[in-house]
């Protein structure tokens, strides 16, 4: 029996090497900083016959999106990876591949958005497409990245609805770290090839996607709805197998540290969610009853595993890397009172907005920001 | 998090910071440890100041920010030494400066190696210059107590089969060379 493989390499080529080894028939792409070495991976793979997959050069988002869409209607198994303004241009054809019921995976590398122009990280640009009716993932290391891509591919594949997986710019794609590559033969027993219910074939012309009346269009709708949320427990079972298949474990639909005890909670996604342990050590250090809560799913959001997790009246500091316009504070702040109205009045949420941009995030500062935030 | 060495590179843009930070991770994993290169990456120009954070740790390393207080500061050029350690060093911290002459900075440990010369000494250049970062790598691994057999097959992994005389001839003289500055008085 073959053994894992431990090699050192970046997020963004973490990416490439879980798409490879989820044998993908087809990859569009464009490039956009900093998602671009995803996309320059695979191009090289599919040049060295390292991947048998199309590659499709396009000319922009929009169509690099519109050409995954086709891909998966055919029935292939389709990646492609943005960033940023490449996220937002692709936004209308999103929802072409969420209401088409297609399987596609995307990763999003998340940078902050225009304007001013930054190359740097933060969540303005996966909260912007909240509504777009795609899963999405947040990942906080580099093996959570090449982890999350397989089991997303597992859930979409099971319940027709695309998925986001989303990691941070530079201090994820960009790090270099260990990754521990599981044998193929694993991870081809984890992800068998996709077999799709319906796809187009030009043998058995059929059409796609057709104007609905109102009575077809909202059953589609609710169906839609109501699948997301049916996600839940495809999601919890895609990392209990993953785990029971190689042995690692990032968490489920979220992911927690020193949180039994805790009745100061840091609540936060993305890359915050590793540095974030290293202050609540800190906190702990300090006499702080500290803990971590992250949700590694965002959407949809966990709220019955966010529910149960969170201690007795806990004092909850969402951290948030975007901005709620409209409203103080952040989005995820937004997103867990709302679940938390009328059942557990005994939780206190408080919230910041850090990290816009791509202002580092350092353990220190975390730290401190909670300590103070405990005044408010 | 108590057992994690932190460590900044600054330099300046070409010099090779950034293949100098996967160097020591690698050299990291390579020693049975983890390992994490993180660059600093600015809108990347030729001769901007440039840095990068690596971190070594027996255990998992979690942290993914920019090294604020790093354990030593490796400063590609010795023009750069006031800023790089203006930017944060530990109270203990150490400092590693490419140098032709020894002089110690602050109160802090320096080491010192003429990287340069030595790669110059090799025939180690690039289009932009003497190529001072696999000198500067020999002498890191000697400040970390990292074996010279592990930086060796650290060098013949990253580089199989290219200028593998040269790259280790001037890496290993590096090694040995490197030397504490006198402490200032």
């Amino acid at each position: 029996m073959k053994t894992a493989q431990v090699i050192m390499d970046t997020g963004a080529h973490a990416a490439a090497l879980a798409v490879k080894s989820a044998r993908v028939d087809v990859v569009p792409g464009y490039p956009i900083t900093p998602q671009t070495s995803i996309m320059e991976a695979l191009a090289a793979m599919v040049e060295n016959g390292e991947l048998h997959a199309r590659f499709i050069p396009v000319e922009g988002e929009h169509s690099s999106m519109a050409a995954a869409v086709a891909a998966s209607a055919v029935g292939a198994r389709v990646f492609t990876a943005t960033s940023a303004n490449g996220l937002l241009y692709m936004h209308e054809v999103l929802h072409m591949a969420s209401g088409g019921r297609l399987p596609v995976v995307m990763c999003n590398v998340n940078r902050g958005i225009f304007a001013p122009w930054t190359l740097w990280a933060d969540h303005q640009d996966s909260m912007a497409q909240r509504d777009t009716g795609w899963i999405q993932y947040h990942c906080s290391s580099n093996q959570e990245v090449f982890n999350t891509i397989l089991q997303a591919f597992r859930v979409a594949e099971q319940i027709n609805i695309p998925v986001m997986v989303n990691f941070d710019g530079f201090a994820i794609s960009h790090c270099l770290m260990p990754l521990t590559l599981p044998p193929q033969e694993d991870i081809d027993r984890f992800l068998p090839p996709y077999e799709p219910e319906w796809r187009l074939d030009p043998a058995h012309p059929s059409s796609f996607s057709n104007v609905t009346n109102a009575p077809e269009y909202a059953p589609f709708r609710q169906m839609l709805s109501d699948d997301i949320m049916a996600s839940i427990p495809l999601v919890k079972q895609a990392a209990q197998e993953y785990k029971d298949i190689t042995g690692m474990w990032d968490g489920d639909t979220i992911d927690t540290y020193r949180l039994e005890d805790a009745e100061v909670v840091a609540f936060a996604i993305n890359s915050m969610g590793a540095e974030l342990r290293l202050s609540i050590d800190i906190l702990r250090q300090q006499g702080i009853k500290a803990g971590l809560l992250r949700p590694r799913l965002y959407l949809p959001f966990p709220a019955e595993d966010i529910i149960t997790a969170l201690p007795q009246n806990a004092q909850v500091m969402v951290l948030d890397r975007n901005y709620n316009f409209g409203h103080p504070g952040g989005i995820l702040a937004s997103e867990l009172k709302s679940i938390l109205f009328g059942c557990r009045n005994d939780i206190t949420v408080k919230n910041r907005v850090v990290g816009i941009g791509g202002i580092d995030l350092t353990r220190q500062f975390m730290a401190s920001e909670i300590r103070a935030m405990m005044d408010e | 998090m108590n057992n994690m060495l932190e460590l900044r590179i600054n330099g300046f843009g070409g010099q090779g910071s950034v293949t100098l930070a996967h160097l020591l991770a690698q050299a990291a994993l390579e020693n049975g440890e983890q390992g994490q290169a993180l660059p600093f990456f600015g809108v990347e120009r030729r001769g901007a100041p440039v840095r990068a954070a690596v971190r070594m740790s027996p255990g998992s390393i979690h942290a993914h920010s920019q090294c604020e207080l790093p354990d030593y500061v490796v400063v590609m050029s010795e023009k750069l030494t006031k800023a790089a350690v203006s930017e944060g060093i530990t109270e203990k911290g150490s400092v590693i400066i490419n140098a032709p002459y020894a002089e110690a900075v602050e109160k802090y440990c320096t080491w010192q190696v003429d990287a340069e010369a030595i790669a110059r000494e090799a025939e180690l250049f690039s289009a932009d210059g003497p190529i001072i970062n696999i000198p500067l790598f020999g002498a890191v691994c000697r400040v970390l107590n990292i074996p010279q057999n592990i930086m060796e097959q650290t060098i013949l992994n990253k580089w199989p089969g290219n200028d593998e005389a040269r790259n280790l001839g001037a890496a290993g003289k590096a090694y040995n060379e490197v030397k504490i500055c006198p402490p200032l008085l």
